[in-house]
């Protein structure tokens, strides 16, 4: 017997799926910031916030939409080393595979860029950015002073290193969009949302306001651990369901599941 | 296939310990009102000691209050003047501190950060002895969380706080602030570059820019950190 709740909780497993891509107001609010700074002549825009604020979502989702009328490429992450970069870079760039053994000239292919100037503008989706040593980046930097290629490049920072990354940035990159944690309200419109496209209207239903408050204190409103949060307590409830179904009420999660799941992801400690 | 007892126990623990405050709290409540009402009467009789109460939690609570004191003595004097209690145990570390930080030339550090007078008046007295003080440090922008924040840190010593609230102070653009907690930070661990970074970032954006480039070539011969080299870099360029 499958529980109701197995559903529910296949919906919080983390990916990156464009499917799944919802609009929630500040995500919306970033994609038009996103695109209105596509439009502009900029160099690189920095797409910069905390792990799990739905940076890579929002990359995938711009693709996608832009990729009939522009030349839009989407880097996930990073390449092991800068040959393979190069090489990535180059196959989008001349639409050739270069010959294995070989290696880019970077100067020469600066050249090409700056060649391309006015013919065509390629865009590339930079994710996990974080990862490019300094010297990658000024590579990337040189790159998008030829404007024939404009670079989004995505950067995510855990807490302590946020200002240093942005200050970094801030002198070179035109401009800075930055995703937040969701407010409380974005966070309950993206569970309810998640849930009902999946046809779970009960269960959406069944978590109510008071519920949704006490999720957004333990994640912070989080996408990721909003995610974490909720397959837990989903994958509570399938237990019960199935072992002690008395245990279970149908038209409200209870909090004591919610806490449990807190305690068990370390929000909360006895 | 999942292990629920534990949890279920550990959930038991947890509801528990969550009880009890609320527990305490109206029980002292109902304990407290009902005496009140037979000790109504006396209290006039101690108004005094809450006066002397207050003058040492004021005084004592932390660093940058007392320097407010003792920079702003002449105009308020009359305030604390010969207090007999100033010299508590729990501030001697304190003052020890900050006389450290004024004497220390080789840190240039001279300048003593003056908090807005708003804040000074916010002091809460007759916190000392509570527990632990809860703090979601995240997203706050409260006065009072900084202070309080500050206020730990005397305590602790925890840099995780200093670093707090050098970088917040930073952020916001003060600079005097975030200069004192950069360093108060390093005096506890040395070893943490972004508060050195913050220290004279700090002390460039203070316009003492030659200070701010020796300290970091001192650093960067101990060191040789990227991000302090570029740091060097767009200091002398005037690019911060
Ligand atoms: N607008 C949205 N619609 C649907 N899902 C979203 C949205 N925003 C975030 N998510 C979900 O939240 C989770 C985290 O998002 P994502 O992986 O994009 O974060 P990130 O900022 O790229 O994190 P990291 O910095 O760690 O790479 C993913 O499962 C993603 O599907
Ligand atoms: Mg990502």
């Amino acid at each position: 017997m499958t529980s109701r709740y197995e559903s529910a909780k296949n919906v919080f497993i983390d990916s990156v799926d464009i499917e799944d891509y919802i609009d929630l107001d500040s995500s919306v609010a970033a994609y038009e910031q996103l695109q209105h700074s596509l439009d502009k002549p900029l160099k690189m825009i920095l797409l910069f916030g905390k792990p799990g604020t739905g940076k890579s979502i929002l990359l995938n989702r711009i693709q996608e939409k832009l990729k009939h009328q522009k030349e839009i490429h989407y880097f996930d992450t990073p390449a092991v080393t800068e040959k393979e970069f190069f090489h990535k870079l180059f196959k989008v760039l001349t639409q050739k595979d270069l010959p294995i053994n070989t290696e880019v000239n970077f100067s020469a292919l600066v050249d090409f860029c700056k060649n391309l100037r006015g013919k065509r503008e390629i865009i590339i989706l930079l994710d996990e950015a974080q990862m490019y040593g300094p010297d990658m980046m000024e590579k990337i930097r040189l790159l998008s002073d030829s404007r024939a290629v404009k670079f989004v490049v995505s950067l995510h920072k855990t807490e302590d290193e946020d200002l240093i990354a942005k200050e970094h940035f801030q002198s070179r990159i035109w401009e800075v969009i930055e995703l937040k944690n969701a407010t409380k309200e974005d966070q309950t419109a993206y569970i309810h949302k998640k849930l009902l496209k999946k046809n779970l209207y009960e269960i959406a239903n069944s978590i109510k306001a008071k519920d949704m408050k006490l999720i957004h204190r333990f994640t912070k409103g989080n996408y990721r651990e909003c995610n974490k949060l909720l397959f837990t307590i989903f994958e509570i409830c399938e237990y019960y369901d199935k072992n002690e179904p008395a245990k279970v009420n149908y038209t409200r999660i209870p909090s004591k599941i919610i806490e449990m799941s807190a305690l068990k992801l370390g929000y909360i400690h006895v | 296939m999942y292990d629920i007892k534990p949890l279920e126990n550990e959930w038991k623990k947890y509801r528990k310990k969550k009880l009890k405050p609320w527990i305490i709290a109206s029980v002292s409540l109902i304990v407290l009102s009902v005496s009140g009402i037979f000790l109504l009467p006396k209290s006039k009789i101690d108004f005094s000691k809450f006066d002397n109460s207050f003058v040492i939690a004021s005084n004592s609570t932390y660093t940058e209050d007392k320097k407010i004191e003792n920079s702003n003595r002449k105009t308020k004097s009359n305030v604390l003047i010969n207090d007999p209690l100033n010299k508590l145990e729990i501030e001697k570390s304190v003052t020890d501190q900050v006389n450290i930080a004024a004497n220390d030339s080789s840190n240039a550090f001279v300048d003593i950060p003056i908090l807005d007078g708003k804040q000074e008046k916010t002091v809460r007295y007759g916190q000392k002895g509570k527990a632990k003080v809860h703090l979601d440090i995240v997203d706050t922008t409260s006065v009072t969380a900084y202070k309080d924040v500050a206020k730990r840190f005397e305590k602790s010593h925890d840099i995780d706080d200093s670093l707090f609230l050098a970088r917040s102070y930073y952020k916001k653009g003060n600079y005097k602030k975030s200069e004192y907690w950069a360093l108060a930070t390093n005096k506890v661990d040395s070893n943490i570059e972004e508060s050195i970074l913050i220290f004279v970032k700090s002390k460039t954006k203070l316009g003492r820019k030659n200070e701010a480039i020796s300290i970091l070539k001192s650093y960067l011969k101990k060191s040789n950190s990227q991000e302090a080299r570029n740091l060097l870099h767009r200091i002398e360029n005037n690019k911060l």
